[in-house]
């Protein structure tokens, strides 16, 4: 009988653990908390004679970039390697696993070069499991940094299970002399693009679900409108009839409507508009202020700020039952509402003494955590595809800039917008919803 | 046609301010159509005495006199209000004010009211956005309450854009919660 049972736990043990290995290494960017992936880069190798081209070196760093963004890799110096490179090749049969392993890195990159071709692997150092490999053909520096982009995505991909981070766009508000126009950039600086040239003030931008359309605020010295911007054909179009003189925080639901703060009848409500930009009815109304509407994935919740109560707070609107439900009990002015795609948690941001700060509320518990520290103010979150990064902005530098964060409230990283104040992010979430 | 106006315009304030000063809007209302502004200006003094040095004295053109006129009505019509934090409830000194510009609105044909709402930058841009919309608001339902035509009035928010002084301080912060007043003809 005890044999019996001890065969059994072994057999037990055993499927665990082959189970565990079949899987590989992932990391649970959504778990309570995180553990730290160590990672390395081996040299860049020549894949038959010669040296490896001097781009090969450009890539590295491009890649080195890219890593920095996943607070969950701990990128590590190749001598901390004991005994040197362990390769021989780029492949795992001329890698030597073995003071990898000792050394506690999880993870090994390789470049091999012939020319202008590229290989690029990741090994799993403990199983030698292969967790990416890719050739580009044709490089030039001109492509690298996409190629950098691509290949970071992938692997961002094979251990989170989430795509899209490198390649979707955040929309944000810079400064331009007087006015304010609307801009998009990759979150690690590049494809920096300026979609309005308008002047006045071009405010709070949101994307269409599929990523192809904008929609902001226009102000110029009479009145606001609905802006629009499309991707596509680089066209922006301005709409006024039948909104007023106010058009305030527009956001697109993932059915393609638009959900907008206009003032009809006195108060600042929320309304949405049919597919020609005109208001059909209100969505979120108390006669006082109702602004920052913002949806998840499915669209069915609805977060907003509101003023019914006195100050500003949060509230969430279940679009199938019409409820509302108060989030925020905490502080006299919480603004700024952005829903993650899987409608778990809100983001948003809270006055306190020492200015705002980014809170995350996890709705199924109503549990909160600040997870923005200052100095300065930390306002307007936007959530990235994933879930996990969380877009905000803040004038801890002294000027307005544009920093991410994780929803485990990880060391804020720089976005790079170029010169003046930039404001307001808002995420693509396309790639989220694949 | 446009020095004509003008007649018209510094007749209707003179009406307007000496209506401010206690007289009736009977009194003003029953003010013959065809008096010239000059005329009715150098009758009622009080409304620009101690205003400006010189003043009314000898020595100004009638055009000098107009535009100072012009100037004062701009002036009297463009006088910002001031609002508490995260608030837009009209103050008994933004009242009074409003009631003066009522009065010169409703004694001034031809006229339009651009009403502006600002916040200071303590705030967040979209809400601030909606506060400076009911800050506007606020001012453009009492003007209406005291017999503004609403036709001559519109509203815009600018939320925390245009402060009107820089700084984190609540003399700054103060100065930044506000409506403005463009008048244009």
């Amino acid at each position: 009988m005890k044999l019996k049972t001890l065969l059994f736990a072994a057999l037990f043990v055993a499927l665990l653990t082959g189970r565990a290995v079949a899987q590989g290494l992932t990391v649970d960017i959504h778990g309570p908390g995180q553990r730290k992936v160590n990672m390395v880069m081996l040299p860049p190798r020549p894949l038959n004679q010669g040296a490896p081209p001097a781009m090969s070196k450009t890539f590295e760093e491009l890649v080195q970039q890219n890593l920095r963004f996943m607070p969950f890799l701990n990128l590590m110096p190749a001598s901390t390697v004991p005994g040197g490179d362990p390769s021989k090749g780029v492949t795992a049969e001329d890698i030597n696993f073995r003071p990898l392993q000792l050394a506690r890195i999880d993870l090994t990159m390789t470049t091999g070069w012939e020319g202008n071709r590229l290989e690029a692997r990741v090994y799993e150092t403990f199983s030698g499991r292969r967790v990416i490999g890719k050739a580009y053909g044709d490089l030039t520096d001109a492509s690298l940094p996409d190629v950098a982009d691509r290949f970071c995505s992938l692997l961002m991909e094979a251990l989170t299970g989430k795509k899209g981070f490198f390649t979707s766009p955040i929309a944000f508000v810079r400064r331009v002399g007087s006015a304010k126009e609307i801009f998009t950039v990759l979150p690690q600086g590049r494809a920096l693009t300026q979609v309005t040239s308008l002047g006045g003030f071009n405010l709070g931008p949101d994307w269409s679900k599929d990523g192809n359309l904008l929609v902001f605020t226009h102000l110029n010295e009479e009145r606001h409108s609905l802006g629009l911007w499309n991707r596509k054909t680089g066209e922006v179009k301005l709409f006024r009839e039948g909104l007023g003189n106010t058009v305030i925080s527009p956001a697109f639901t993932p059915e393609g409507g638009v959900a907008v703060t206009l003032n009809k009848s006195g108060s600042a409500d929320i309304y949405m508009l049919d597919s020609s930009f005109r208001p059909r009815g209100t969505i979120a109304s108390s006669g006082f202020i109702d602004v920052s509407p913002a949806f998840d994935s499915t669209g069915r919740v609805m977060a907003f700020t509101s003023g019914r109560f006195g100050g500003p707070q949060i509230f969430v609107l279940n679009r199938d039952t019409n409820e509302v439900k108060r989030v925020t009990f905490e502080g006299n002015y919480n603004t700024s509402p952005s829903l993650s795609p899987d409608g778990r948690f809100v983001a948003f941001s809270r006055q306190t003494s020492n200015g705002h700060r980014i809170i995350l509320t996890d709705l199924s518990s109503g549990q909160e955590r600040q997870i923005s520290f200052g100095p300065g103010n930390d306002e307007d979150p936007a959530f990235g595809p994933e879930g996990y990064y969380i877009a905000f902005t803040s004038n801890r530098s002294g000027q307005y800039r544009i920093y991410l964060t994780t929803r485990h409230g990880d060391e804020p990283i720089l976005v790079p917008t170029g010169p003046g104040d930039a404001t307001s992010p808002a995420w693509d979430t396309a790639a989220g919803s694949d | 046609m446009k020095t004509k106006g003008w007649i018209l315009i510094v007749v209707c304030l003179v009406l307007a301010l000496g209506a401010a000063g206690g007289c009736s809007k009977k009194r003003a209302s029953t003010m013959p159509p065809g008096a010239s502004g000059a005329d009715a200006n150098v009758r009622d003094h009080d409304w620009g005495s101690g205003k400006g040095s010189g003043y009314g004295e000898d020595g100004l053109t009638e055009e000098q006199r107009l535009a100072r006129q012009r100037e004062q009505a701009m002036s009297d019509l463009g006088q910002r209000i001031q609002f508490g934090f995260d608030s837009y409830e009209l103050s008994q000194e933004a009242r009074g004010i409003l009631q003066h510009k009522a009065d010169v609105m409703k004694a001034t044909s031809g006229v339009r009211l651009v009403i502006e709402g600002h916040c200071d930058d303590r705030g967040t841009e979209e809400y601030n956005l909606a506060l400076g919309e009911r800050r506007a608001r606020a001012a453009y339902e009492f003007l209406v309450l005291l017999g503004v035509s609403p036709e001559r009035l519109s509203i815009v928010s600018f939320g925390e854009e245009r402060p009107l002084v820089q700084g984190e301080n609540e003399t700054a912060w103060a100065q930044n919660r506000r409506d403005e007043f463009r008048a244009a003809y």
